[in-house]
């Protein structure tokens, strides 16, 4: 009997490592699919994948964050405005379903702060003034949840990008925001093996508009 | 069933392990190998064209896939017994279906029916023009209003270049579809504006009260508009403000005709802005040679007050109030003799506010509610003879949404609108005053239903109540519209309404029992939407009866036996995505009207009608030079006048001179908190005539002289500079112009 209870609660707590476990490996291919998806159709295929994860891990904010990470990409491959924004649409009901679990997550409110700034690409002469406002305030809001998240900052270099070349005004304070979020990405640590990983790259590409 | 296999799966992978439990897990396993269900089949859409992307999964596990190109999908799935499969795809009603999984391959054929409520659908847009920044497929934008050349950012200027409007040049008010300005009514959330353009000198063009940019959304109705709407004969302007602000700003103009100053201020759940703005017209006229003899040209103060309060989840509450006090002195000059000259002054004071409540009760009903005072007094005096003239009016409103399924939604609601209008006049003769009042209550219900076939056919039926206790009468209009969108682009729509209004004030005040005046829309419509482009072709017919109208030409004699008819049709094309950072529209409405109103002998065009009016309207941002260029092109046929000379067979049959206008504008922005803005109208400077008036007595040889009503002065030139400070620099002032 002992030996029994034993066994059952050492199963309980294997358990839920397991499922942990489970849920790492289920993510961690659907993140990857996600990140190397080169069409609509096969970043649709992940943002499914990811909302069968969320449908049964209700406690999980990753999930939910993901999908509109991939709807995000699907409205910068798309090129029918309308279309893009029911893309971004879909993005802001999954950030607000990830935000319902998590809700100081430095990360969800950047990535709320990246559909904004998609928002506003679509029409920038009659959406400019309202969505650099909202993103604005968003990164801030990202960045005092946390000031280390180095996707905040690339967002928010893009947004000093693209009032700087508006206005054809220097770029001196989107650079160093630039070199400020590459930093970051070098020093960037988190325990969490499904935190966002994306971004880099860009900051990159953005840092050759410096030199 | 999954804890068991998880299990398993790890235990597996623990070191030493007794042999009987891993026999034990072996052979869990294998059942478990063999409890998988293979699922498989194909997702169609109701019309059985394959659909791919779908999530296929099994609900509350991570067992799934999407459906391929070809609408196929094949998934295996550990669970076992009763399970519910769910397939989920963007547009469509999600699908649930309760499957057994033991092992035997499953086999389904998924029909997923779309949803209505989705961008693509077809909406009814006959006689409507929306603006807006949020919602898509509009045809103009809140922006595109305050940037057309010859507006000076005048929402009425702006829409004058939309087809169904004429251009009536000396008002500066909206006439649609051969209804007087007076049958365009204005609304700010949904409430009643009385007077809602500032005052003019006779035969000048007057401005609307609001500005543009205190708007999120405008929706300009030529015809056919909703039961929501009552009291409009011919057409609805709809001002949806602005939501709450979300950044501390100040907001600095300084203008050649004045100065503005606002300030807004933010809260987590609230905002508030603050505007004060000073116009004097003198110095600018004292430059620029004018046709009035100005004493002193208009000067106006205007305060406004716009408070926002987000309240719980849903809730908005919104308050706005406006003041102004404007005053100007002029010389009349007689026509036969122009030395004999009369002084004519004005001095209006105006008041309004405007508290609105939005909330969604629960998921199926939504509510809108307002209050709306509107405070207007007019003193006139025209040599020794004076008119003063008071209007007050109280709106209150309640709208019920409620959606019965995503195909029929249900919209009710009710109001009353109160007015006190009096008027008093010096009589020269008898030395007294004189006065006439009267104060008029109507309450209404309205009720409409929408009702979606598929998302390629929707109809809408409605119905107004009113109730009118100045006459004491009870009235019905019914209203009615559909749409249909055979393919992805064009759709056809098509709009009736029974429309009615009480005559204008001075009408009213000389007989109470005036019946309101009567109309009814019949609207086809064509349009065609894609990526920044829309076409459209529009046909009407309109019945205008129970007119105003003189018995024996007496002016104090009125009856409500005028009619009439206006038909015509209309095209409109806007293109912004063919040239780069080049947007431009052009409008063409025919127009064929006749009424036998007032003093007219027999049906005949009236005054403010012309068959042809034609808009260009081009702008252009030049990005390297930071600069927005503008321009319009206007043109008006020929107008009638009235010319007493004539006998009365030939009552207004001759025509003034055609009307054309180019206007241009430059907005140039240096720095992201300064723009520098210069407009011009008139540009070629043509001496525009908008009719003729003459003198009310035959000179010497017994004819009536002639005088042309034109243009104050040929062309309103304004120079701007607006600045605004905040704490972020890559805030201005563009889109308030």
């Amino acid at each position: 009997m002992k030996t029994i209870i034993l066994l059952f609660t050492m199963a309980l707590t294997v358990v839920a490592n397991a499922n942990d476990g489970r849920y790492v490996e289920a993510m961690t291919k659907n993140i990857e699919a996600v990140y190397k998806a080169q069409s609509i159709e096969e970043l649709q295929s992940a943002v499914n994948g990811f909302d069968r994860i969320a449908n049964a891990e209700k406690t999980k904010w990753e999930p939910s964050y993901y999908s509109a990470f991939g709807y995000v990409m699907m409205a910068t491959r798309e090129k029918d405005n309308v279309k893009k924004d029911s893309y971004l649409d879909l993005a802001t009901s999954s950030v607000e379903k990830a935000k319902a679990i998590s809700e100081n997550e430095s990360e969800i409110i950047a990535m709320e702060a990246f559909i904004y700034l998609i928002r506003l690409s679509v029409d920038s002469p009659s959406r400019g003034q309202k969505y650099s406002i909202l993103a604005m305030q968003t990164l801030e809001k990202s960045l005092q949840a946390n000031p280390e998240n180095p996707r905040a900052l690339m967002l928010l270099a893009q947004l000093q990008f693209g009032t700087a070349k508006f206005f054809g005004s220097p770029t001196t304070q989107a650079c160093g925001t630039v070199t400020k979020a590459l930093e970051k990405y070098e020093t960037y640590k988190t325990d969490n093996p499904v935190a966002p990983r994306w971004g880099k790259q860009t900051t990159v590409d953005l840092k050759q508009n410096c030199q | 069933m999954r804890l068991r296999e998880n299990f398993c799966r790890v235990i597996a992978k623990k070191k030493g392990m007794t042999r009987p439990i891993l026999t034990l897990i072996l052979l869990t396993l294998s059942v478990n190998l063999w409890a998988q269900t293979k699922i498989k089949g194909t997702v169609k859409d109701s019309k059985g064209e394959n659909l791919p992307g779908v999530n296929l999964m099994i609900k509350d596990s991570y067992d799934g896939t999407s459906s391929l190109t070809d609408g196929t999908f094949s998934m295996i799935s550990d669970e076992k017994g009763k399970q519910i499969l769910i397939a989920s795809f963007v547009g469509y009603k999600t699908f649930e279906q309760t499957v057994y999984l033991n092992g035997s391959e499953i086999n389904l054929t998924i029909s997923l029916r779309e949803e209505i409520n989705q961008l693509d659908a077809v909406v009814i847009s006959a006689g409507s023009f929306t603006a807006g920044d949020e919602k898509r497929r509009t045809i103009l934008k809140a922006i595109d209003i305050a940037t057309t050349a010859g507006a000076t950012a005048d929402i009425a200027g702006a829409l004058n270049t939309l087809p169904g409007t004429q251009k009536v040049g000396e008002t500066g008010r909206l006439f649609v579809r051969g209804g007087t300005g007076n049958e365009t009514r204005t609304f700010i959330d949904g409430m009643v504006v009385l007077s809602a353009y500032n005052p003019s000198a006779p035969n000048t063009p007057s401005r609307g009260r609001f500005p543009p940019f205190m708007f999120k959304g405008i929706s300009f109705s030529t015809g056919g508009y909703s039961a929501e709407y009552g009291q409009a004969l011919s057409s609805t302007l709809v001002l949806n403000s602005k939501d709450k602000a979300e950044i501390n700003q100040t907001d600095i103009g300084l203008l050649s005709v004045g100065v503005d100053i606002a300030h807004t201020q933010v809260w987590e759940k609230a905002s508030w802005t603050g505007k004060v703005q000073y116009t004097n017209l003198n110095p600018y006229m004292g430059l620029v040679k004018q046709r009035l003899d100005w004493k002193t040209a208009p000067i106006s103060l205007e305060g406004s007050t716009v408070y926002r309060q987000k309240v719980g989840k849903s809730g908005m509450l919104k308050l706005f109030g406006n003041f102004n006090n404007s005053n100007f002195e002029m010389y009349t000059h007689a026509i036969l003799d122009p030395t004999v000259r009369l002084p004519y002054k004005l001095a209006n004071n105006y008041g309004y506010g405007n508290a609105s409540y939005q909330t969604l009760l629960n998921e199926k009903w939504n509510m809108r509610s307002g209050l709306s005072y509107t405070y207007n007094k007019n003193d006139v005096t025209l040599g020794d003879s004076i008119l003063n003239e008071t209007e007050k009016g109280i709106h209150a409103k309640s709208v019920f949404e409620h959606s019965l399924s995503d195909q029929v939604e249900i919209r009710l609601g009710g109001e009353v609108i109160d007015r006190n209008y009096s008027a008093s006049r010096y009589d020269t003769i008898s030395k007294q005053f004189q006065s006439r009042s009267f104060n008029e209550s109507i309450s209404s219900f309205f009720g409409e239903v929408e009702a979606y076939a598929s998302k390629h056919f929707v109809a809408k039926a409605g119905g107004r109540f009113e109730y009118n206790s100045l006459i004491n009468q009870a009235s019905v209009d019914p209203r009615f519209s559909m749409a249909y969108k055979p393919a992805k682009k064009g759709q056809v729509s098509l709009a009736y309404g029974s429309f009615r209004q009480t005559p204008e004030n001075q009408y009213t005040r000389i007989n109470t029992q005036l019946t309101p005046e009567r109309a009814e829309h019949f609207i086809l419509s064509y349009q065609v939407d894609s990526e920044r482009r829309t076409f459209r072709v529009e046909t009407y017919y309109k019945n205008y009866f129970s007119l105003v109208k003189y018995v024996n030409n007496n002016p104090y004699q009125l009856t409500n036996s005028g009619n009439g008819y206006a038909k015509g049709i209309e095209f409109f094309w806007r293109d912004s995505k063919s040239f780069k950072n080049v947007d431009y529209w052009i409008s063409y409405s025919y127009l064929d009207t006749k009424r036998d109103y007032l003093n007219y002998p027999y049906a005949a065009v009236p005054t403010f009608a012309s068959s042809h009016n034609f808009s260009f309207v081009y702008k252009h941002f030049i990005t390297p030079i930071k600069t927005q260029v503008g321009f319009t092109y206007s043109y008006t046929s020929g107008r009638p006048y009235y010319n007493p000379n004539l006998p009365a067979e030939k009552f207004q049959s001759d025509r003034t001179p055609y009307y054309q206008d180019l206007s241009t504008n430059i907005s140039y922005l240096p720095k992201t908190y300064l723009i520098i803005y210069a407009s011009c109208t008139n540009l070629l400077g043509r001496d525009n005539i908008f009719g003729y008036q003459y003198s009310t007595l035959p000179n010497s040889s017994g004819e009536y002289v002639s005088q042309a009503i034109r243009q104050p002065a040929p062309r309103f030139i304004l120079l701007a500079v607006f600045i605004t400070i905040s704490k972020n620099k890559s805030i201005n002032q563009l889109p308030n112009l």
